[in-house]
């Protein structure tokens, strides 16, 4: 027994020591110096819960919040909606479907920061261009208003995830018994009452999956906000993870950003196990 | 109730094989048509042609008169068993059942009214608010036959929907539907690999091998007038035995044995023809009086059955079973008169494999 007990943890240990020293220590030692007025340099002192006293009063920080949520609930519609179109598309009986997959897929192996200056060229310069040819006011000065910016951001966003996702409900589609579907075809079903009655219940459980992966990646995102919008106009489409950011590297504020950290990621993670149980919950009806 | 008629249906697939040639078939209204054959033979394929799941790629296939080639699946007014049921498994028993009326828009009272008739009739009215997951197997088929039933379709078309059973429930199942039929007098076209399905439900048997049919007749017809050796081998169990030789007058000669044939049962012209001989495991017994067709044979394997022995032997390199009465007392490795009633033998042209009358 004690032989097992030791083989047990020696294997156990590189992962145990790596995940201590890379995790849990820096995640402790982050919530210890949210308690402080550490500004990077000096740990200073031990201020209690001022920190987070001053945040929930930090209207920055509460617009960012409600930007990125926002745009989290927004972007997360879509995403699904597109990433299952597209998967119902490609697995739809078409010539070109694997050139087609390869193409949606695309935009994800694109690094965040370079999509977004492409996007910045594309939403500033062509989008005026064309907005000028067909004489469309709408499409002149994207990204320049709050609310370009937000659209700006979920376009972007959408375009680099859909595909991504739409691999996830491939994979569900193609796992759906192909005689259910002909059943439900001989039942009398039209394609539309299939998708709705047959098709949309049987992947439902990728949505876990999908949901739970938009959602993580909405709310931390970073790359193609800087890239895209850098927060402008006036911080106005800043998100948490920018926010943070500048609050530790542009004010020093290092303490107090450590505190905003250790809100967001209360947040998320609710959010994240909140959806992970509905959605099984709906599953395991079924 | 429905008239189908099949001419000339052929279905060749995209990687060009060919799994169904030339299917000519006339089936009336009321009749139970079972397809069997070996795996791979192209019944499935014409079932689904049928159903409108597969193109049809040339041939004309109609129901009462009228060209359904192009018609949707959902347009034929046909229902469909599956082999592995196929029921959708986030919807309850009744859903299940329910489903093509709701989408028919028919009035909820009515489609309560139908499937609790459907669910009496198979038995499953204790389960109507289970899902698919939770029944066995023979439950599951039922759900499948329910979900036909309350159609009220002119046509049921079900595909081995036994095969995932056991041997029990099959046997159970086979009568069931069977009873459905005579009850419900749908037009159904039923396709099964197993002879035995084929003999005991079916009001005539398509026989198939390759994609063409070898033969359409009664189960009587069939088993009793086989057109040629792959359907006088097929059907039947244990198989039509086949003894290869030549006729010489009234005898069928092989190696060293010679048996009589009488004169009624001998076909015109085989004089001094080499031909095969198939006969049926029950025509190969015991006699009393021994004749020109008794022959004494060293038994290989003898198996009690309860009422009779199937006996197992071989004669001139032929491997060969018959069926004797359990009256008498008989031993592997003793040698025993067999009597070949000869008058039942069937004659094949040993290189067309077809039957000579
Ligand atoms: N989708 C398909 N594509 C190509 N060949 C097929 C397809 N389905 C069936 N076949 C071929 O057609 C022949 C008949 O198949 P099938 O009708 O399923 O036989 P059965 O139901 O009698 O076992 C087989 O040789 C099979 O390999
Ligand atoms: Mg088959």
């Amino acid at each position: 027994m004690r032989t097992k007990d030791f083989a047990y943890w020696l294997f156990l240990a590189p992962v145990l020591i790596a995940l201590t020293l890379v995790v849990v220590v820096p995640m402790l030692l982050g919530v210890y110096y949210s308690f402080t007025s550490w500004n990077g340099i000096n740990t200073g002192e031990f201020v209690g819960f001022q920190n987070y006293i001053d945040l929930f009063k930090d209207e920055r920080f509460l617009d960012s919040l409600w930007f990125t949520t926002k745009f989290s609930v927004i972007s997360v519609i879509l995403i699904n909606f597109i990433g299952l179109s597209l998967a119902l598309i490609v697995t739809s009986r078409i010539k070109s479907s694997s050139l087609l997959r390869t193409t949606f897929f695309m935009p994800n192996l694109i690094g965040g920061l370079i999509l977004g200056f492409i996007w910045q060229f594309i939403f500033i310069k062509v989008f005026a261009s064309v907005g000028e040819m067909v004489g469309m006011e709408s499409l002149q000065g994207w990204l320049s208003t709050t609310e370009t910016g937000f659209w700006g951001l979920v376009i972007l966003m959408s375009w680099q995830m859909a595909g991504y996702i739409m691999v996830i409900y491939i994979a569900y589609l193609q796992g759906l018994p192909k005689e259910l579907l002909e059943a439900s075809e001989i039942d009398g079903a039209s394609s539309f009452q299939r998708f709705r009655y047959i098709v949309f219940p049987l992947v439902a459980p990728a949505f876990t999956v999908s949901m739970f992966l938009t959602l993580s990646n909405t709310f931390k995102l970073y790359d193609q906000n800087l890239s895209l919008t850098g927060g402008g106009p006036y911080n106005s489409t800043e998100m948490v993870a920018m926010e943070i950011f500048k609050t530790a590297f542009m004010q020093n504020a290092f303490a107090y950003a450590q505190a905003k950290a250790v809100i967001f990621f209360v947040i998320v993670a609710i959010i994240a196990l909140l959806q992970v149980y509905w959605n099984k919950r709906r599953e395991v009806e079924m | 109730m429905a008239k189908l008629l099949m001419d000339q249906l052929t279905k060749t697939y995209d990687n060009k094989v060919t799994a169904v040639e030339n299917f000519n078939l006339t089936v009336e209204d009321e009749e139970f048509i079972v397809f069997v054959g070996p795996s791979g033979c192209g019944k499935s394929t014409t079932l689904r042609m049928i159903a409108g799941l597969e193109d049809i790629s040339s041939g004309t296939f109609s129901i009462d008169g009228k060209k359904m080639n192009e018609v949707q699946p959902k347009d034929r007014d046909i229902a469909m068993v599956f082999q592995n049921y196929a029921l959708y498994p986030h919807m309850t028993v009744y859903e299940n059942m329910a489903f093509s009326l709701k989408l028919k828009g028919m009035p909820k009272a009515e489609i309560k009214d139908r499937v609790r008739n459907a669910a009496e009739i198979l038995g499953l009215m204790d389960y109507l608010n289970r899902k698919p997951k939770a029944l066995s197997g023979g439950q599951r088929q039922r759900v499948a036959l329910g979900r036909a039933i309350v159609r009220d379709a002119k046509l049921f078309l079900m595909d081995e929907p036994l095969s995932n059973l056991d041997s029990k429930l099959r046997v159970q199942m086979r009568t069931e539907i069977s009873k459905l039929h005579q009850r419900l007098k749908t037009t159904t076209i039923y396709v099964t690999h197993d002879q035995t399905e084929a003999m005991t439900m079916a009001t005539r048997i398509v026989i198939m091998k390759d994609g063409v049919i070898q033969q359409v007749g009664t189960p009587k017809e069939v088993y009793d007038q086989p057109d040629n050796v792959f359907v006088a081998g097929f059907i039947g169990s244990p198989a039509m035995n086949f003894f290869n030789g030549r006729i010489e007058g009234n005898y069928f000669v092989m190696g060293q044995t010679k048996l009589l044939i009488p004169d009624s049962a001998l076909p015109e012209g085989l004089d001094n023809q080499e031909v095969i001989i198939g006969l049926r495991p029950e025509h190969i017994t015991h006699k009393p009086v021994k004749d020109e067709s008794t022959v004494e044979v060293n038994l290989d394997v003898v198996e009690l059955m309860g009422s009779e022995y199937m006996v197992y032997a071989t004669l001139e390199g032929h491997s060969f079973v018959g069926r004797v009465d359990a009256n008498l007392d008989l031993a592997a490795g003793t040698v025993f008169p067999m009597a070949f009633e000869m008058d039942k033998a069937r004659f094949f042209n040993p290189t067309t494999e077809k039957r000579i009358r």
